[in-house]
């Protein structure tokens, strides 16, 4: 339980450091209701117009906002600011602080995905998940325990795969440091917002197979939907079982390629 | 105001932006996303029909024209202002014979360069395989130049006065997230603002947002005319004159009260 304790430490000194920042604190609240309130009313402006789309109605899209929200929430807790740490913008492979933490006794890739915390963000995770309840209330049906569980193992799964990928691109920093691979998967990420189903041919290909935001947030969706088959279940747990022992592996090669920044 | 002094600080920040192309073509990727998935949106949801007088095809040209208007005025260089501020990196631009804002300007006029060298071919490629459809009358056409200018003004001044916020708060960053939402909302990325419903619109007609982003947008497709379009470029200009005079008061007032952190 060694692990845990670093966690709650981790969690304990970033609480510290938000707190530095108080004005900052309440525009953050304002802001993250208001990105809220754009994109929910981004949905009401165009159901306004249209019935379904591509046969996505109000409530399985906002149900699949709700799954992008807490994804993305989750994400920027703790995955997203650790590797940022890591492999970002003046991240410790460029600068070669890398030398620092990897003398650490503790697990590299333990280290480099939990130490980082942005506890603002369980405020988005909230409102992530208040979406989610507001899908099935629109609905209009109770949901059974198991429609539950189903739900909560494929957004696990998800969240799993979107760990896998940032780990990914994060150890593609060794081989190309400077490059922010992370970038260019946030700019595909966001396109998770909407049902894959709306793109063109060519993107829906790329947004399934190359970087499977589908899996992510449309099949969790459809499960809180009650529409969602057995073998997607299956498959997307093999997604991401697959993802994270190749995420896995890249990193560790990557890290075994590290050779400081100084001459 | 030295403007040969301020000429070369432009060419040598340009040249060396264009150093980090990879970086900025990134950047400028990220960008087109949000714009990107509305135009897909809309599209799909026109189908074969049309969505307040929008075809697919007419949503297609007013999304691609969006993200061209929306990377020309989009001023990034803001978020680094509220760095320098706080870092004490004003020191040095402080004690050159030319006012700050120029570095600012400079890093706003060399950014552009290199990013339309990314966006303009791919809007170009994005046209032939989308196939938008647009008419432009000349006197639209002829409008739309003042409207892009003041656009570009408008946006960079209004960013820089919040930025230079940060003279008194240690972090502004928050007030441009705020800023970047409500864009989002009222500046016709989310739906044009035509098809905003009432409180909205008329919300996004009054305030600044619109001005900076969709305003020249929908002067060159010809979805504001006639007394519609003066109107708007008197407001435009009203917010232009308001920032303006923003800028210059809290330039004022927070350069007399800077005081450096860090040797």
């Amino acid at each position: 339980m060694y692990y845990l304790k670093l966690i709650r430490r981790f969690i304990a000194i970033s609480i510290h450091e938000t707190a530095a920042y108080r004005s900052n604190f309440w525009i953050s609240v304002l802001n993250a209701l208001l990105e809220l309130g754009a994109g929910v009313l981004a949905l009401v402006i165009l159901f306004g117009q249209v019935e379904t789309i591509n046969g996505w109605t109000l409530p399985g899209v906002l149900a699949l906002l709700g799954v992008y929200l807490t994804l993305g929430a989750l994400r920027a807790l703790f995955i997203g600011p650790s590797l940022e740490a890591l492999a970002g913008m003046d991240g410790e492979v460029w600068s070669g602080k890398l030398d620092f933490t990897l003398v650490r006794p503790v697990d590299v890739q333990f280290l480099a995905s939990f130490r980082t915390w942005r506890p603002l963000k369980l405020l988005d995770l909230a409102l992530g998940l208040g979406v989610l309840v507001m899908a099935v209330v629109q609905l209009g049906y109770t949901l059974t325990f198991a429609d539950m569980l189903t739900f909560v193992i494929v957004l696990a799964a998800g969240l799993l795969i979107l760990y896998a990928i940032l780990l990914a691109f994060s150890g593609l920093v060794f081989w190309s440091p400077g490059f922010l691979f992370t970038w260019l998967f946030d700019a595909f990420f966001q396109m998770a917002r909407y049902p894959v189903g709306l793109y063109p041919g060519w993107l829906r290909l790329v947004l399934t197979w190359v970087i499977p935001v589908g899996v992510m947030t449309t099949i969790p969706a459809q499960a809180l939907l009650g529409d969602l088959s057995p073998l997607s279940l299956l498959g997307s747990l093999l997604v991401a079982l697959i993802f994270f022992v190749g995420a896995t592996v890249i990193f560790r090669t990557g890290l075994r390629r590290y050779a400081s920044a100084s001459s | 105001m030295n403007f040969r002094g301020g000429w070369a600080l432009i060419r040598a920040t340009w040249l060396s932006w264009l150093q980090y192309r990879s970086f900025f073509f990134l950047l400028a990727f990220g960008w087109m996303i949000p714009p990107l998935i509305y135009l897909f949106v809309w599209s799909t949801a026109a189908g074969e029909g049309t969505i307040g007088g929008l075809t697919r095809g007419g949503f297609v040209a007013y999304y691609l024209l969006l993200i061209l208007v929306n990377q020309l005025t989009y001023a990034q260089t803001n978020w680094t202002v509220g760095d320098v501020i706080r870092y004490g990196g004003m020191n040095t631009q402080l004690l050159r014979p030319l006012a700050p804002i120029f570095d600012t300007l400079s890093s706003e006029i060399a950014g552009k360069v290199v990013y339309m060298l990314f966006v303009i071919p791919v809007t170009v490629l994005l046209a032939l395989i989308l196939r938008p459809e647009l008419h432009i009358a000349p006197g639209a056409g002829l409008a739309f130049i003042p409207a892009l200018g003041m656009a570009w003004a408008l946006r960079f001044l209004w960013g820089y006065w919040l930025a230079l916020l940060a003279f008194w708060s240690a972090r502004a960053d928050a007030l441009l997230a705020l800023q970047d939402t409500l864009t989002f909302l009222l500046a016709g990325q989310v739906a044009p603002v035509m098809l905003l419903p009432g409180g909205i619109r008329t919300a996004a007609t009054v305030l600044p947002f619109r001005y900076m982003v969709s305003f020249p947008v929908e002067v060159l497709m010809g979805q504001v005319h006639g007394a519609e379009l003066w109107q708007g470029l008197a407001l435009q200009a009203g917010w232009l004159a308001l920032a303006l005079l923003l800028f210059a008061l809290v330039w004022r007032a927070g350069v007399r009260q800077y005081s450096a952190v860090g040797g």
